[in-house]
């Protein structure tokens, strides 16, 4: 079976995110680039999976990014991906939701896939859309929030997380899959999967070899960005030291009748 | 862009705040585009919803109780909320910024071509173009952003963003006529974990605790009973739901949800970014942790020093008093 997980490759995910006042952009120096660590756990599944199998399948994984962001793939591979391919396209710039699903798609369909798993959220974008209109344009059964997997006669069995539990599905393969947290912590590269992920394959890919989808680009959003800026500021926390459980409490309450909390 | 359509996230006929907030915003907008508001619920208990739903300021809501809708996974959902899309005509359609909404919200723009956008805290009309304002890159940035075509638009929108209101002169109540399609996914079993009458994204005071309550006994405890004082949620951090004393569907965060409620209590949470970006837009943040070092110091509005096992089950006492 031929696994591929899409990753996002985003900016450090531990690091205070911080816009330049006069560009108004996303302050990029000195800030690593890391997988989507929601992708993380997408991988971890498909690996997971990969070993359960144990009958020859692939892991593939699928990132589209600008071409300096590239050699962050190699994590993936040493995690124990078998390869990669990297989407780059200086075209690709202002893709929105849409068009990212889209093109995304269009990679699936020119890799080849019996599953596709995706993390659930992405940490700088954090629509949570890509998924589903994943499903649909490669249109095979999308199954959402995945947080156990099982492969039986050709058909994906999952529970999946609801709001308030989770609901068991299936459907026949080829199908998209994307995962919550709970499919279990993504393993450590071991350093045996470091040095060898030096010698594994990330295969370039340009929009000229899926054949160039009209949605790529600030040209085929269908959402343009106007603006960016730094959220309101909070004041200065009030930092009331509590002697015993009710001064405490009675604070908390003080507070809030002031807010008109309560 | 005119009319203005809601779908309406349900269980049996049990809807959440967030479902009249935006049928609030969407008589809001479709007043401001010209259109009109229409909502559309769907599966088990789908009429009597509509029915209360009516005593809000929509022209028409559309239902079905189609029995397709509660078997299969998302499916035959797209499939009549697309049909209403055709029949209604030119629309915006608002989804609530839940995990079933975002679902629904992306697959349809999908399948319209439509622009798609996520976590909506605001909606404006310029010239006709409809602009929405989103939190991005965790709350770290604000965005304003703007549909491009005239014709159909998704927006997930997030809960507590936008009031509610009752009123309009009692929408008209529809019943859809059948949709058909082949449905490929099969619900085969649901399981109910957390007692959620309230979501944790909706609710309007979410009461999250951490690795500092020790165990799980405190969450179904004294946490709740703080919780069910106000009438809201508890939510709860990675290390609470990573050592198994609550569902990962309570856990707030970078991996876990995003809530913004008017008030939000952390109880033993340090408050590390990730947390952090789950919870940073809350109106207002209260902390109580032993640590007055604690990071959540630097973003909460009133940190109260002491110890979360005195301080809480005191609170809910004053919050109980004080309420009634
Ligand atoms: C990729 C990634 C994703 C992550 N995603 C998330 C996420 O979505 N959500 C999330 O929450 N975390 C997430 N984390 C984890 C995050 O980094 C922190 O480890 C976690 O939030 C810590 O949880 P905590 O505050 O409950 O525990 P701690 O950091 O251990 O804090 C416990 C706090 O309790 C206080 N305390 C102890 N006893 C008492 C008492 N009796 N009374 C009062 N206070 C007390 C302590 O002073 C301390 O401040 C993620 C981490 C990674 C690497
Ligand atoms: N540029 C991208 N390249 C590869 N995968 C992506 C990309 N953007 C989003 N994804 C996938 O879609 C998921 C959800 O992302 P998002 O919809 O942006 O929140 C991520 O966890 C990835 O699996």
């Amino acid at each position: 079976m031929k696994i591929v997980v899409t990753v996002k490759l985003v900016p450090d995910t531990n690091a205070e995110k911080r816009i330049d006042p006069g560009t108004q952009r996303l302050i990029r120096t000195g800030v690593e680039t890391v997988l989507n660590p929601y992708d993380e756990y997408a991988l971890e599944a498909a690996l997971a999976l990969k070993e359960k199998l144990a009958d020859g399948s692939t892991v593939t994984v699928l990132a589209m990014a600008p071409e300096a962001t590239k050699e962050t793939l190699r994590k993936a591979l040493a995690m124990g991906a078998d390869d990669a391919v990297f989407l780059t396209d200086a075209a690709l710039a202002g893709t929105d939701t849409l068009g990212t699903a889209d093109v995304l798609a269009h990679a699936l369909k020119n890799i080849g896939f019996d599953l596709v798993i995706c993390g659930g959220l992405s940490d700088d974008g954090s629509t949570g859309g890509v998924p589903g209109a994943l499903a649909e344009f490669l249109a095979v059964p999308g199954i959402t929030n995945a947080r156990s997997l099982e492969i039986i006669d050709g058909r994906v069995h999952a529970q999946r997380e609801t709001d308030n539990g989770y609901q068991v599905v299936s459907a026949a393969l080829p199908v998209m899959l994307s995962v919550t947290m709970a499919v279990g912590e993504p393993r450590y590269a071991s350093l045996k999967g470091i040095m060898g992920a030096k010698k594994k394959p990330i295969a370039p890919m340009a929009l000229a070899n899926i054949g160039a989808p009209g949605s790529a680009g600030a040209a085929g959003a269908k959402i343009s960005l106007l603006s960016t800026a730094p959220p309101p500021v909070r004041g200065k926390a009030k930092v009331v030291e509590a002697t015993d459980g009710l001064s405490g409490a009675q604070a908390v309450l003080d507070f809030l009748k002031e807010r008109k909390l309560v | 862009m005119q009319n203005v359509l809601v779908y309406v996230e349900h269980k049996k006929g049990q809807t959440r705040k967030v479902t009249f907030e935006l049928a609030t915003q969407a008589r809001e907008l479709a007043d401001k585009l010209g259109g009109k508001a229409h909502a559309i619920v769907l599966g088990a208990g789908a009429k009597a919803l509509a029915e209360q739903l009516a005593s809000y300021p929509l022209d028409a809501v559309h239902y079905s109780e189609d029995g397709d809708v509660d078997a299969y996974l998302a499916d035959p959902t797209i499939a009549y909320v697309q049909a209403a899309v055709a029949a209604i005509g030119p629309s915006l359609v608002l989804v609530p910024n839940t995990m079933q909404g975002r679902d629904i919200g992306s697959r349809l723009a999908a399948r319209l071509g439509a622009g798609y956008a996520a976590d909506v805290t605001g909606f404006a009309v310029d010239g006709g173009a409809l602009v929405v304002t989103m939190p991005k890159m965790g709350g770290a940035t604000i965005s304003q952003a703007k549909f491009n075509a005239a014709d159909h638009g998704i927006a997930a929108v997030r809960p507590n963003a936008f009031g509610a209101a009752k009123g309009g002169s009692g929408a008209t109540v529809l019943e859809l006529s059948k949709v058909s399609g082949a449905y490929r996914i099969t619900i085969e079993n649901e399981v109910e974990e957390a007692s959620g009458e309230l979501g944790l994204e909706e609710a309007a005071t979410v009461v999250a605790g951490g690795r500092g309550l020790g165990g799980p006994e405190a969450f179904t405890g004294i946490l709740k009973d703080l919780a069910d004082a106000f009438g809201g949620a508890v939510g709860a951090s990675r290390a609470a739901a990573d050592a198994g004393w609550v569902p990962y569907s309570l856990q707030i965060g970078q991996t876990g949800k995003t809530v913004s409620p008017n008030l939000y209590i952390g109880v033993a949470i340090s408050g590390a970014i990730q947390h952090k970006v789950g919870m940073r837009s809350s109106g207002t943040i209260v902390a109580i942790n032993k640590d007055g070092q604690a990071p959540i110091a630097e973003f909460c509005d009133l940190l109260v020093v002491g110890d979360a096992f005195a301080i809480v089950p005191e609170l809910t006492k004053l919050v109980r008093a004080a309420k009634a």
